[in-house]
């Protein structure tokens, strides 16, 4: 099964993560393919975020490629993880 | 891409780090699990990676083993991911497939994500083969290189905002000072002597504030403050709020004819710390820079009820300007420093001391100003219950400071501005004035305190090992009566004293948090800024361009604020100085002033 590679950036005071939370996990049953999800807290790991350049959350990066800043549609991610696919 | 993610050659390279990882986990099963992983070509560990030799051994490892993906496990990125970067770098790796993960905050003794060595082990199994993971499918970030402006903002301009500005002007940045007050200083300017040395504070801080007003590399934006920040490194764009002075500037001579005719006096709680008065149109102290006057519209006689303006009669060069209306200017800058400062606890809640109900009760910073010659009582020091000069006096130690009610960190200057006063008024003020100072423990930790605290004992000031569980107020006196237990002597002393200084904690300074939700900065458990690292990267932030100095980062002295000023100034010209920088890309494209194209 083809591998994406999914970080979700976030921070424990944002209001708009938990729903890119339950979008990724949502996708990873809808999607044919083995979707890994790390979440990234910026409080912890500043250091990631800001080798992304990423300045507020949610973000997410889907192998190694900042894709989202804000909150994303569902279908936006979806679509960017497809791309990825067949990249 | 997934389907060539297969062809990685990844190194992992687990680092001893002396004991600090290998007395907490075992390195030999860490290094078989490791090697089970798909996709690990290749496999080693260092005594220190960090090291030169140990960042040697990964060069040549990259080389021998043609790896394109290396992964270390050590310690913390923030600590040095960079360190490792670099070293890939030149050995032909891009930055971006070089991971630092952490493992050793579960092994090293005195974190307090430490575990013990089986959990430590799972834990960093599961870390590495996550990275490994991440690494194998991981695209570089594509970057581009944008130029950089050459202004810098910085904001608060006490000693530390007016040390970065003063460096980076004489380097050649354009320099924008903003301070939230009508005048630059800061504390410092209020704070009548500083220690170790016994200086006159404005006398040292003076020539820096004056050149400051005349540097043409530095705009001071006095009475401002900022609302707004967006853009990256290089490139922020920054929106200034100018609060209406109702004086124009560039007439204001600071005369302070307008003030002397001025009818409404107010108290004066922040040049005076409640102590004195000013009037309704003031100019804060002598020295202030800029001298201009300013008008205080909540208390002005015309603002309120229509009638007045016996300063606009009075002024000789009409700066009156009663139609002045706040503004908002939008600045360039390439980089942003943060010396926000700090404020005094107000001692109010710790009501088992009595401030605010016991008026002979008071604090540090107002008996800074009551000392000093140009504060409100010219340098007398008188109770301010019945205006006697006090026979005695008691300085109660860490207030709101090492206090699990309030707050857990040692304010870090405390225990030296007792010192400080103690000594100012033995020498200087009133030498028959008992002195008693009541402490935890005192910490002289600076260099030449020591020698400080020793002449202190000397000048036969009192020190009692102990805080009083409470202050009470003799009705008639207005004395004030407390027992205090010194563990030195072993017994219970019943102290009378005629004045009680509280010697209180140092606070992030009022609007930290909206200044960092403004910069997108973090603050730490305490409310001050976030440095990226406490050791290695102390005036840095989550936020690449944005740096921080002075108590603004945490409490500290008037030396160590220079010194993070200087190096703040010197990590922007750092970042500026080859007038063009290397970002991400997508950074560029959403938050630049490239985003709508």
């Amino acid at each position: 099964m083809e591998e994406v590679y999914v970080e979700d950036f976030m921070s424990p005071g944002c209001v708009g993560c938990p729903a890119v939370k339950a979008m990724l996990e949502e996708l990873s049953d809808e999607l044919e393919c083995e979707l890994i999800i790390e979440e990234v807290d910026i409080t912890v790991d500043a250091t990631r975020a800001a080798q992304y350049g990423i300045m507020s959350v949610p973000a997410v990066a889907i192998n190694g490629i900042l894709k989202f800043v804000g909150l994303p549609d569902r279908k936006e991610l979806k679509d960017a993880i497809i791309e990825e696919l067949e990249g | 891409m997934p389907s060539d993610s297969k062809d990685k050659r990844i190194g992992v390279f687990i680092c001893h780090c002396g004991k600090n990882i290998a007395g907490g986990v075992d390195i030999e099963a860490l290094l078989r699990s490791t090697r089970e992983i798909p996709g690990v070509k290749f496999i080693a560990e260092n005594r220190y990676s960090c090291s030169e030799d140990g960042q040697i051994d990964i060069q040549n490892a990259i080389q021998d083993q043609e790896l394109d993906r290396v992964i270390i496990a050590a310690c913390a990125p923030s600590l040095h991911l960079m360190t490792f970067q670099r070293c890939g770098e030149s050995a032909g790796i891009e930055p971006s497939f070089v991971d630092l993960i952490d493992i050793r905050k579960w092994t090293v003794h005195g974190n307090p994500e430490k575990v013990d060595p089986d959990e430590a082990l799972e834990r960093s199994k599961k870390l590495i083969k996550q990275a490994v993971k991440r690494m194998s499918l991981k695209r570089v970030i594509p970057q581009v290189v944008v130029k950089t402006e050459t202004s810098v903002l910085v904001i608060g301009g006490g000693v530390a905002g007016l040390e970065a500005a003063l460096d980076l002007a004489d380097k050649g940045y354009e320099v924008n000072l903003v301070e939230r007050l009508p005048t630059i200083g800061g504390k410092m300017a209020l704070i009548y002597k500083v220690f170790p040395t016994n200086d006159c504070a404005p006398c040292i801080l003076a020539p820096k504030t004056a050149y400051a007003n005349i540097h043409p590399g530095i705009n001071l934006l006095t009475y401002s403050e900022v609302t707004a920040v967006e853009g990256y490194i290089g490139n922020f764009s920054v929106k200034v709020t100018r609060k209406p002075r109702y004086i124009n500037e560039d007439s204001c001579t600071g005369c302070g004819l307008c003030v002397e005719k001025c009818p409404q006096k107010v108290i004066d709680s922040v040049y005076s710390a409640g102590i004195g008065e000013r009037k309704a149109i003031y100019i804060p102290y002598d020295q202030a820079i800029p001298k201009k006057a300013v008008i205080d519209d909540e208390n002005c006689l015309y603002m309120k009820t229509g009638a007045c303006r016996l300063c606009e009669d009075e002024c000789p060069t009409d700066a009156i300007d009663f139609d002045q209306e706040s503004r908002t200017i939008e600045l360039k800058a390439g980089a942003i420093i943060v010396a926000t400062g700090f404020d005094e606890y107000n001692p109010t809640e710790k009501t088992e001391y009595g401030y605010d109900r016991y008026n002979n009760v008071i604090t540090q910073y107002q008996l800074a100003r009551i000392l000093d010659i140009d504060g409100p009582t010219k340098g007398k020091l008188l109770r301010p219950s019945d205006g006697k000069e006090p026979q005695n006096i008691a300085m109660i130690q860490c207030v709101g400071s090492r206090d699990e009610n309030t707050n857990e960190y040692c304010s870090s200057i405390c225990c030296m501005y007792a010192l400080k006063h103690a000594q100012i008024i033995r020498e200087m003020v009133l030498p028959d004035t008992e002195i008693y100072i009541c402490y935890i423990d005192m910490r002289t930790a600076g260099k030449n305190f020591e020698a400080y605290y020793r002449r202190t004992r000397e000048l036969g000031i009192n020190f009692i090992r102990g805080r009083p569980g409470e202050i009470i107020e003799e009705t008639d006196t207005k004395n004030l009566i407390m027992k205090v237990e010194d563990p030195d002597l072993g017994r219970l002393l019943n102290l009378e004293v005629e004045m009680v200084v509280l010697s209180c904690a140092t606070l992030p300074s009022e609007g930290t948090e909206q200044l960092s939700g403004i910069l997108g900065t973090a603050l730490d458990e305490n409310g001050f800024y976030q440095e990226v690292h406490p050791k290695l990267r102390p005036v840095e932030t989550n936020v690449r361009g944005i740096y921080i100095c002075g108590a603004a980062q945490g409490p500290k002295d008037i030396p160590d604020s220079i010194v993070q000023a200087k190096a703040a100034a010197s990590c922007v010209d750092g970042e500026l100085r080859k007038g063009e920088i290397k970002l991400p890309e997508f950074m560029v494209k959403t938050t630049g002033p490239d985003k709508d194209r």
